[in-house]
């Protein structure tokens, strides 16, 4: 009995300290307004960066969280990254009911590790984190932690909300940096926000947002960063992984890069020297010698991620790369960069933010960042884009993985900011020239040529390789309003030099135009069906984005089965606004045959949500007419 | 059911079975290596010449080891079959006790006329920890191309005797030579198990005994040739328990002298051990820590069944499941109890304490989740759940599982819903039970629509989920915020606009869920020149039939048997007439698998649509694939007839 006493006294006076302090916390002080479209509710972020030397910053966080449903559960980040220059000095989380009472404490030896691969091969990145499952909704979380890394090269950024169905009543950034660092920040989507605001301070800023509400998750929201509040920070004078550098301008920052991480790494050993220059021949052309070295990389090595140390940054040693034939991004692109001194063709290290979704780099803000490495080849005043970790894209194609944004060029001279290329609509096409024949028994037959361009090329040449299990569903998904389909001939091509895929297909179905009642109805368009209408919101939150353009042109001859006569067919259509341009027609050639055209041109832009709901009415329109029928009757 | 020590899927070994080079590392041929595609499979991307594994004891001063060789050679023929180049092993490294190696691991490439070996070399290797218990090694091999033949061995060296991991047949690649050889000590006994479709060779491979051993050993060689890959096809319940595997369960073990411990043979003994566990049955029988408040809980309650049901929405109320499976307890029930947090087996187990210390007939059941496969062949990790069984009278068994805040008894989650359990009584002795419903989940929809001249569609619908069909609704819906589960029913039924919609019976599970909402559609009815075409089931008409595939080979879960009824009351706009109604229709399945009715009249401007769509099994076997595509084909093509108006 008397073991049990000890605990039970402290566990009351700790208790009774814990109600005093922490009554802020309960659910009930929540403005009402907060937690509108919430799942979770932050009461409090507070990060407090301290740079103390270029080697050294210390970064402290307190955040408290309501979480209110189970919803909410991600908006909770009990983890810290670490690893050799990234030392976690204190973490600890408290858990709170709705009433303010402290019903739980996670203290650091009851983190968990692990490591964070992520499909690399290795990485030395680690993180500790903690399991909570909760016991009651809703409840409310505090964690604290403090982190001391030698990589100032990275200053986090400010997002007082950082992301969607949470709100914040109050979001607190400091940051402090001796003044000979050259500390700088630059705000995005903060103008005249009233409820966010900054103090500024000699070598540092402070920043404040209070009652943010929450953002809610919808279709064709353009990328988070370019609505939301934001702030980039950054030092001129920074620490890499051991590295001090300084750059007061892109330019300044790419000679950092080229003569601190990439200069010395390009040696080819004098085998592999011999063997391209005997490849180049006596090729003058700088164009084709670099489609004969990309041909040659893309045929030796393949892609694997490696994530060690300097590695972030710093690519492996091309000689290493042609000794083992793999590498990851960085790798593969200095390599080629590599060959392609040999055979003097000048090339440029390039770094990017890889992403459907397209992101920028800053123009007019230094700092380390992009996520994905491509080589830039100029030639004739044309930069060629290369991507060197696929073994299949053509010389020069660039998908849309890192189409039409802000890149870093790296010269030997420095850095320079460059935009990659853009597909325009018209460069995204899909030609599609075939035909159809309806028996008396309803059922189709017909074969189509379909040819891509552009962006829809890119999402359609990597079925070359697909088994033909593989390829039956896809097709069988394409003409999903097809009941019953079989595909009787799937004939593809790949034209690299072109940059165009074809796909060659003949199809059957029973019963497309099952004949009931007398009549047969069938939808015309039998090939090409857009049925998607972008999804509804009672209320539009967010501005939408149609990130790239595309072009369509179907032309189908139709052949109707004999003894019917046409009861009612589709009108011929033509939409034109801000989003495309949509136009059908259906000519009767004679009796029996007939002639479909359909041309679909959707235009890229960003918009308010206010022209969300037209977006939708001019799909919902087109959606409607690639389902059009057409009505036949059996002659009596 | 499988891993436990070490978590890899593929293992295999070496030994010169048949005196024949070609199924040994270093004999890579230029045939082999010009080679342009699998003979056999022209589509695949690569595979497998040969994967050998071979399993033997050693004995050290009274320990076992036990040692696992692999060898493998396999063909790169395109560039999605580079994926084969990175291999790596996950392994349970806390303790130090089990040691993972690769060797010989080198890619074959043609240079010319000349066969160019490249070995692997220290920088290709990694060794990661995961975390305190578990760590990866992993191999990246060098020179790797279209047309490349690469090889390797592993070595995994264990001490546990007692779980041997699953040895597989067949691979995604077509594999032209596998084969095992297990090497047991006559101390060891094992019970080996041959799931799948695949016929395999076993035999008494006539090779010399190994030499410097002090103990004799029977040997068995596991072998097959020319395998296709394995495909998945959809709508399966849980695709690895159709991988041909062989699987080997510890039977007794003479681990000192003379003493023979026996080890779980049959399900019986396998639920006896479990049974006879402290964080088992242990936990069954601690009642100390809810005495008092399941006191003042069934304080004045007399019958039975509302002592179960009191009990089963205490546990479910005050519980909260952290989300993982496992039939012992992990921190213990009283523990898990004071927390409110608790793993499968805390909130069950002590869900039967508190029923029998109630008075209540209640015993366990081991449950293997889909996840984990169907429960094959005895041995402690066939199951990986447990649920709570009332014993009714007349044999009948009240199942129950409190782990899901909107599960009622005899609804247990769609995971725990595998074929059969066990359930072990209070002496030990256990039964089969059958955990599949044979109940038919009811569905029943009312709509009142009408159709206006422009085309547009405005009506009220009333949808009541029953049984499972509540439960899966409760489930997933009703913990999505409100306007999120909107969106999703407008996906669902696309082009559908819904407005006042509520729901009732959220948290009364004892009545069926009831959706209610208006809503207006633009995209159903058509206007082709004078006459106006519609499907009378209006957004209900399924367009797809979920059943492409041509052929099947496993069987179709439906997970639950169901009960659809639909009832429209469709109005016609003014200045049109019907012109022509679908013909009523009634579709029925061989053996009762399953049925369509279709029935539609015409009253005054009103159309009346009746449909019942009834599915009468949990699961049926493959042999009724054709039976049950074709049936959904004409059901869906009724449901997509129109109705045709015209103007008056």
């Amino acid at each position: 009995m008397k073991k049990l006493l000890l605990p039970l006294v402290i566990l009351l006076l700790f208790a009774e300290v814990t109600i005093a302090q922490d009554i802020e916390y309960t659910v009930a002080n929540i403005p009402a307004e907060l937690k509108e479209n919430a799942n979770a509710v932050v009461r409090l972020d507070q990060k407090d960066i301290v740079i103390a030397s270029r080697k050294s910053m210390v970064i402290t966080t307190k955040s408290i969280v309501t979480v209110l449903n189970e919803n909410g559960l991600q908006h909770m980040d009990l983890s810290e990254y670490f690893s050799a220059r990234n030392r976690i000095k204190s973490i600890e989380v408290q858990i709170y009911n709705s009433f303010g009472k402290e019903i739980k404490k996670i203290k650091r030896k009851d983190f968990k590790e692990n490591s964070v691969s992520e499909g690399s091969i290795i990485t030395d990145n680690k993180l500790l984190y903690c399991d909570y499952t909760p016991t009651e909704y809703p409840f409310t979380v505090v964690f604290q932690s403090e982190i001391e890394t030698s990589n100032t090269a990275f200053i986090p950024s400010w997002y007082p909300i950082h992301g969607f169905s949470v709100s914040v009543e109050k979001a607190i950034m400091n940051v402090q940096a001796p003044a000979d660092l050259g500390f700088k920040y630059k705000e995005f989507n903060m103008l005249n926000n009233p409820a966010i605001s900054k103090q500024e301070k000699a070598g540092g800023v402070s920043f404040t947002a209070t009652n943010l509400v929450a953002y809610k998750q919808e279709d064709y929201s353009p990328s988070f960063n370019s609505y939301a509040p934001n702030v980039i920070m950054g030092l001129d004078a920074f620490n890499y992984e051991g590295l001090d550098g300084k750059a007061t301008n892109w330019k300044e920052f790419g000679g950092w890069v080229y003569s601190n991480l990439l200069k010395g790494t390009d040696e080819i050993p004098q085998e592999t020297q011999a063997k391209i220059k005997a490849l180049v021949g006596d090729e003058k052309d700088p164009l084709k010698k670099a489609r004969i070295i990309y041909k040659y990389v893309q045929d030796k090595t393949r892609y694997v991620s490696i994530q060690l140390g300097i590695g972030g940054w710093k690519p492996m040693m091309a000689k290493d790369v042609d000794r083992l034939g793999y590498g990851d991004c960085k790798a593969l692109t200095n390599y080629t960069r590599a060959l392609l001194e040999v055979v003097n063709v000048p090339s440029y290290y390039t770094v990017i933010y890889g992403n459907p979704q397209k992101r920028d780099f800053n123009q007019d803000f230094v700092s380390m960042e992009g996520n994905h490495a491509i080589l830039a080849v100029p030639v004739d005043n044309k930069m060629y884009w290369l991507e060197c970790t696929s073994q299949k894209m053509p010389f020069g194609f660039q998908g849309d993985f890192t189409d039409n944004r802000f890149a870093l060029v790296i010269k030997p001279e420095g850095g320079e900011i460059i935009k990659t290329q853009e597909y325009q609509p018209q460069d995204n096409t899909q030609i599609s020239k075939g035909k159809y024949v309806i028996d008396e028994q309803g059922n189709i037959a017909g074969s189509i040529l379909i040819k891509s361009k552009g962006t829809q090329y890119d999402s359609k040449f990597d079925y070359e390789d697909k088994s033909s299990d593989n390829l039956t569903k896809i097709y069988k998904s394409y003409f999903n309003n097809i009941n019953n389909l079989k595909l009787k001939k799937i004939n593809l091509q790949n034209n690299k030099e072109e940059v165009e895929f074809s796909e060659d297909i003949t199809i059957e179905a029973s019963e497309y135009a099952k004949p009931t009642g007398g009549r047969m109805i069938f939808a015309i368009n039998a090939y090409n069906q857009i049925s998607g209408v972008p999804q509804r919101y009672r209320q539009r939150n967010n501005p939408f984005e149609i990130i790239r353009g595309f072009y369509d042109y179907d032309e189908i001859i139709i052949d109707l089965p004999k003894g019917v006569t046409i009861e009612a067919k589709p009108e011929n259509v033509e939409l034109k606004g801000a989003f495309g341009e949509y136009k059908t027609e259906l000519a009767v050639i004679n009796e029996n045959q007939l002639l479909y055209k359909r041309t679909y041109k959707t235009n890229p832009g960003y918009y308010d949500k206010k022209e969300y709901e037209n977006f939708r009415k001019f799909r919902e329109q087109i959606a409607k007419n690639d389902n059009a029928k057409i009505v036949l009757v059996k002659n009596q | 059911m499988k891993k436990s020590f070490l978590i890899i899927s593929i293992f295999l070994f070496a030994v010169c079975a048949f005196g024949q080079k070609k199924y040994e590392l270093g004999n890579v041929t230029i045939d082999e290596l010009k080679e342009k595609v699998h003979p056999n499979d022209t589509t695949a991307v690569a595979a497998i010449l040969f994967k050998k594994g071979k399993t033997y004891f050693d004995l050290d001063f009274l320990n076992w080891t036990i040692t696992t060789e692999v060898e493998l050679k396999i063909k790169i023929y395109k560039k999605e079959g580079y994926v084969f180049a990175d291999q790596q092993i996950q392994y349970y490294s806390g303790g130090n006790q089990v040691e993972v190696d690769y060797d010989n691991v080198a890619t074959y490439n043609l240079v010319g006329d000349k066969i160019e070996k490249t070995k692997l070399k220290k920088d290709g290797k990694f060794t990661e920890e995961v975390n305190g218990s578990y760590s990866n090694k992993k191999i990246t091999l060098p020179k790797v191309k279209e047309g490349s033949i690469i090889e390797y061995k592993y070595t995994i060296k264990t001490p546990n005797f007692i779980t041997f991991d699953d040895w597989y047949f067949q691979y995604p690649i077509p594999a032209n030579h596998v084969e095992y050889l297990v090497a047991m000590p006559d101390f060891f006994s094992y019970n080996t198990y041959i799931k799948g479709n695949l016929t395999i060779d076993k035999t008494i491979p006539d090779i010399p005994a190994r030499k410097g051993k002090s103990f004799s050993e029977k040997r068995r060689l596991y072998s097959v040739d020319n395998v296709k890959a394995f495909k998945a096809e959809a709508y399966v319940n849980n695709i690895e328990n159709y991988i041909p595997t062989l699987q080997m369960v510890l039977a007794s073990a003479n681990i000192s002298e003379g003493v023979v411990k026996s080890y779980s043979t049959d399900w019986a003994s396998v639920a006896k051990n479990i049974y006879d566990a402290e964080s088992f049955g242990g936990e069954i029988k601690s009642t100390s820590y809810f005495q008092k408040d399941l006191d003042l809980l069934l304080q004045n309650v007399t019958s039975n069944d509302m002592k179960v049901n009191m009990i089963f929405n205490y546990v479910q109320a005050k519980m909260n499941w952290d989300r993982t499976n496992g039939y012992f307890s992990h921190v213990g029930v009283s523990k898990a109890y004071a927390e409110k947090v608790g793993n499968v087996a805390e909130i069950n187990l002590m869900l039967i304490a508190m029923l029998r210390y109630a008075g209540i007939e209640t015993n366990p059941v081991l449950v293997s989740t889909r996840s984990n496969g169907i429960a094959l062949f005895p041995n402690p990790s066939a199951y990986n759940y447990v649920i709570a069984a009332v014993e009714l009278v007349n044999d009948q068994l009240l199942l129950l599982d409190a782990t899901t805040k909107s599960a009622v008894p005899n609804i247990l989650p769609v995971e725990a819903l595998n074929w059969k359990g066990r359930m072990i009584r209070k002496d030990g002795t256990s039964i089969e039970v059958d955990l599949m419903p044979k109940m038919s989940s009811k569905e029943i929809t009312n709509v009142m629509a009408s159709i206006e001249a422009d085309g547009k569609i405005i009506g009220k619908t009333r949808q009541q989920y029953y049984d499972y069909n509540g439960y899966v609704f409760r489930e997933h819906f009703l913990t999505l915020p409100k306007d999120k589960y909107l969106e999703e029913i407008e996906k669902m039924y696309k082009g559908i606009e819904i407005e006042e919609y509520s729901t009732a019976n959220d948290i009364d599970l004892s009545k069926p869920l009831i959706e209610n909402y208006n809503f207006t559609h633009n995209n159903i009815v058509e206007n082709i020149g004078s006459k106006v075409y519609f499907s009378p089931m209006l957004y209900y008409a399924r367009t797809e039939n979920p059943f492409k595939d041509e052929e099947r080979e496993f069987p179709i879960d439906f997970n639950y048997p169901h009960h659809d009824k639909h009832f429209f009351t469709i109005s016609i706009p003014d200045g049109y007439e019907i012109e022509s109604l679908p013909a009523p229709i009634a579709l029925s399945m061989e053996e009762n698998i399953g049925s369509f009715k279709y029935n539609i009249s015409q009253a005054g401007r009103q159309i009346q649509l009746t449909t019942v769509f009834e599915i009468n099994y949990s699961n049926v076997s493959p042999e009724f694939y054709d039976t049950i595509r074709d049936f959904y084909k004409k059901m869906i093509e009724k449901q997509n007839e129109k109705v045709v108006l015209k103007k008056v």
